[in-house]
């Protein structure tokens, strides 16, 4: 298959992730959606590995792996905490910052 | 030629399978059955990566991504309210939807146009030679191949990636703890 | 030649600086001592530099210019301050310090219950310096400083009382209209310097000559020099602060308002002369304009109800003869008549004081009556001042205004011009009315039935000791005029002595024949004028309510005030009253809080975006992204 169709198969994947990301106001799903356009970099990054005959794509996904884990430990502990004090995990109620 | 064609199938089913579930993930109201299309995605997304080459990321991808970080989120969901729906409270944003979707369309349009009429990818080794992956792979063997390109040129990022890990976990306990 | 002019001018400044740092802790001998000691000393150096400049004997060597500062040098621009010493300002200075002095000690007895007695003595003090400051100064510019800073002693002597409102609103109007002549006098300067490069008065006269003749520069500096003249000395239209500012204690109004302060224009169109007799315009004007004024007054004067109202009137009506007199190149016969009624107008004043004293501050004749009796000095001074200023010979009064006549019949009939008799049947016309008001008032005080009670009384020494010295003052003074009415032409002393300085001196003579019939015209008029008087209020004055429109409209003085006070003073007062509202409020406070309100506005349009929303943010930076992307798309 052509790159292209790669790519735009990353597109369409991330178009998603982040439509997800506007429309859902429980913050877990928010982060799912994070992580789906997150993947779709990924393919985008292996995609591009075949075609230039690198390693170097490979490299930076497994390095994007890692530091999607990471990240959502963090984030989960945050919204676990933020629960905690809340008992609500709407988006929309924390709005504190308003102008 | 047969095996162009049965790349191209598999490409084409493989491409609906994982759309189909990323818009599950978005689209359920149960925070569960969204994780559930995400790990179904990302198996998906596996067999790209097989589909391209990369058996070790593939490996790694359902391993780590699939087995460990969708796990701890499915954990945090079922503590946290599960079936809690969220059209119970009034949509404050009513336009967001509207405007969200018309977003994602133009970006989406925009990308595919772009990357239909951008230079087309040459698929060309732009660095042949002893260097080249796939040389390596024919030579060494898949894993081989990939440990000496992490190895010998991404040393400093892996061990940085530890301190990182040490750091994200000190982060966890840290919100963690019951003040 | 002995000159102590600056010293003259010295001591009272020190008499005025010491009184008013310290005076209010000292006593009243102290005050006295001071006060009196500077202006005695001033008017002791005077009459030494005066005699010593008699004593000169080549009559041109009786001008000295000293130089006491050089302020600025710079370039062309030369602003020496120098005090010049010559007959017409040795003349002046011995006016000022002499009554001045014999004011000074009057007022020891008139203000001696007055809580203000150290203030009083140190504006009296400052009052005699500026004055002396106006006339020895030898340029135009100190004559400027000098002139403002005794409409600055005016005022400050006039809202003496200053917890009286009708005082300080008398002072407030006397500076506005003064301002208004030393406007004139700074626009004067300016020509001055822009013609003449510099403003020192040998140095403007010594370019004046046939070339500069008639020229409109010079025709506006002498009227523009008149209008300031015209506010100091009440003449038309700028005169109706001077009643008002008999609100002041009745020494100052002797001294400035009738002596000294108002007599500073006579002596500015007398100093000025080069400059007036090369503008024929402005003479003509000087004339018109005193005479004018001194028929004007007179006929105010004749239906007032209050002492000193009266005699303000009288002051002006004398002040347009001074004016008349050098408005037909008569310099010294000018002079001559400002020394005269400097005498007779102080001692009418002081008498009047005297007369207030005695009534414990009653000054409508109305409740006058039957005081011959009982004030015979002050009686018998106010009678003798009545017949001088009426023109009485062989009193003072009557030689000064002789000479005024007289030299404007010469004029009158040297150029044939109708005006100049009009001017000269005005004059005689005048003499009669003065003659008339001036024994009504008399008459009024004097005679008839007295209507106070017991406990009034001759006034003290200190007070009737002045009168009596300004009543001999007003006899004999008329002997350093001209005598060549009877036949003694050469005799004119003080003519002679400010021939130096003056223009025509012997002026156009007038045939003798026409000269007596003047003088027995104006003599005739005097007198039918006290015979008036003396018909109508022989027994006192008895007022009868007159409501006749004519007579109403001349004791109101023609409403001239209230037509200013409609015409000018209210849509002034209305200009300030809207710029408060509108412009302060509107434009100023309201620019100040409409810029507020739009700073509002727009912050409270601005902070829209800020929702708090993270998926309204998440929602802007996707748009953003889209917009790149597009960007690029279309770009190609």
């Amino acid at each position: 298959m052509p790159l292209s169709a790669y790519l735009i198969m990353s597109a369409i994947l991330f178009s998603i992730g982040v439509v997800g990301v506007l429309i859902r106001r429980s913050p877990l799903v928010i982060f799912m959606s994070i992580e789906l356009m997150l993947n779709a970099v990924n393919l985008s990054f292996v995609a591009f590995s075949k075609f230039l005959d690198t390693a170097d794509g490979q490299m930076f996904v497994f390095l994007v792996l890692t530091v999607a884990a990471a990240e959502v430990v963090v984030g989960l502990a945050i919204i676990v905490s933020i629960f905690r004090t809340r008992r609500t995990i709407d988006v929309d109620e924390m709005n504190a910052l308003r102008g | 030629m047969t095996s162009t064609l049965a790349i191209q199938i598999s490409f084409l089913v493989l491409a609906i399978a994982s759309t189909a579930s990323a818009l599950g993930v978005i689209i359920f109201k149960n925070a569960v059955y969204s994780a559930l299309s995400l790990i179904l995605t990302l198996l998906f997304l596996a067999l790209f990566y097989l589909q391209l080459g990369a058996m070790f990321i593939a490996i790694v991808q359902i391993l780590i991504y699939a087995g460990a970080i969708m796990v701890l989120f499915l954990f945090v969901v079922t503590m946290l309210a599960p079936d809690a729906s969220e059209s119970e409270v009034r949509d404050p944003l009513r336009w967001q939807r509207i405007i969200a979707g018309v977003l994602g369309a133009a970006l989406v349009g925009t990308l595919s146009y772009l990357l239909f009429t951008g230079a087309a990818a040459q698929g060309n080794v732009t660095n042949a030679g002893a260097n080249s992956l796939s040389y390596m792979v024919h030579t060494r063997g898949d894993i081989e191949a990939f440990g000496l390109a992490l190895f010998h040129g991404f040393a400093f990022p892996f061990e940085v990636t530890s301190l990182l890990i040490v750091v994200a976990i000190l982060g966890a306990l840290v919100f963690g703890r019951r003040t | 030649m002995l000159n102590l002019s600056f010293w003259v001018l010295l001591l009272p400044l020190l008499g005025f600086l010491i009184l008013g740092l310290v005076g209010r802790i000292m006593s009243r001998a102290v005050i006295l001592a001071i006060a009196w000691g500077a202006c005695g000393l001033a008017f002791l150096f005077a009459t030494m530099s005066f005699f010593s400049m008699l004593g000169t004997t080549p009559p041109s060597a009786h001008t000295i210019d000293q130089v006491v500062y050089t302020w600025v040098n710079s370039g062309t621009l030369h602003i020496i301050f120098g005090q010049l010493l010559d007959p017409l300002s040795a003349t002046m200075l011995m006016v000022i310090t002499g009554v001045g002095l014999l004011i000074h000690i009057y007022s020891a007895g008139y203000m001696e219950h007055d809580p203000g007695f150290w203030r009083f003595f140190s504006f009296l003090n400052f009052f005699i310096f500026a004055m002396v400051l106006l006339v020895t100064a030898d340029n135009f510019l100190f004559l400027l400083i000098g002139w403002a800073l005794v409409g600055l002693a005016s005022f400050l002597l006039i809202g003496f009382w200053y917890q009286r409102h009708a005082a300080v609103a008398a002072a407030q109007k006397a500076l506005v209209i003064n301002v208004i002549g030393d406007f004139g006098l700074l626009l004067a300067i300016f020509l001055i310097f822009s013609s003449f490069g510099s403003l020192n008065y040998y140095d403007v006269f010594s370019k004046l000559g046939a070339a500069t003749a008639g020229s409109t520069t010079i025709t506006a500096i002498c009227l523009l020099l008149f209008v300031a003249c015209a506010a100091k000395s009440a003449q038309l239209p700028l005169y109706m602060w001077l009643p008002d500012a008999m609100e002041g204690p009745t020494p100052v109004s002797a001294l400035i308002h009738a002596a000294t302060m108002v007599t500073a224009g006579v002596y500015l169109v007398a100093r000025a002369n080069p400059l007036f007799e090369q503008a024929p315009i402005a003479l003509n004007t000087v004339a018109a304009i005193g005479g004018a004024t001194a028929l004007f007054a007179a006929t105010i004067a004749l239906f007032q109800l209050d002492i000193k109202r009266v005699l303000a009137y009288s002051t002006i009506s004398q002040l347009g003869y001074m004016f008349m007199s050098e408005g037909v190149h008569n310099y010294s016969g000018g002079i001559f008549h400002l020394t005269t009624h400097a005498y007779f107008k102080a001692l009418l004043f002081l008498g009047a004081g005297a007369v207030i004293h005695a009534l414990s501050g009653e000054q409508d004749i109305r409740q006058m009556g039957g005081l011959r009796r009982r004030l015979p000095i002050t009686f018998w001074t106010f009678l003798i001042a009545a017949l001088a200023i009426s023109g009485i010979p062989p009193l003072a009064g009557f030689w000064s205004k002789d000479e005024i006549l007289s030299s404007l019949l010469a004029q009158a009939t040297t150029t044939g011009n109708l005006w100049f008799y009009i001017l000269w049947g005005a004059g005689l016309l005048t003499a009669g009315l003065t003659a008339f008001y001036m024994f009504r008032l008399l008459l009024g005080i004097f005679m008839g039935n007295y209507r106070g009670g017991d406990y009034v009384h001759e006034a003290p020494p200190v007070m009737t000791v002045p009168l009596i010295i300004l009543a001999v003052l007003s006899v004999i003074g008329g002997f350093a005029g001209s005598f060549g009415l009877i036949g003694l032409a050469r005799w004119q002393p003080l003519a002679n002595f400010l021939a130096p300085l003056v223009a025509t001196v012997h002026g156009p003579e007038v045939p003798l024949g026409l000269e007596w019939t003047s003088t027995a015209l104006s003599i005739g008029l005097d007198v039918l004028g006290i015979f008036g008087a003396w018909v109508l209020y022989r027994r006192g004055f008895a007022y009868k309510e007159n409501r006749n429109p004519l007579y109403q409209l001349v004791l109101h003085k023609y409403y001239v005030d209230e037509a200013l006070s409609l015409l000018i003073v209210r849509p002034a007062l209305a200009v300030g009253r809207a710029a408060t509202r509108w412009l302060e409020g509107g434009v100023f406070d309201g620019g100040g809080r409409n810029l507020a309100l739009l700073l509002r506005g727009t912050s409270t349009m601005l902070r829209r975006p800020q929702t708090g929303y993270v998926r309204n943010y998440a929602l802007a930076i996707l748009l953003g992204a889209v917009l790149i992307i597009v960007y690029y798309a279309v770009r190609g």
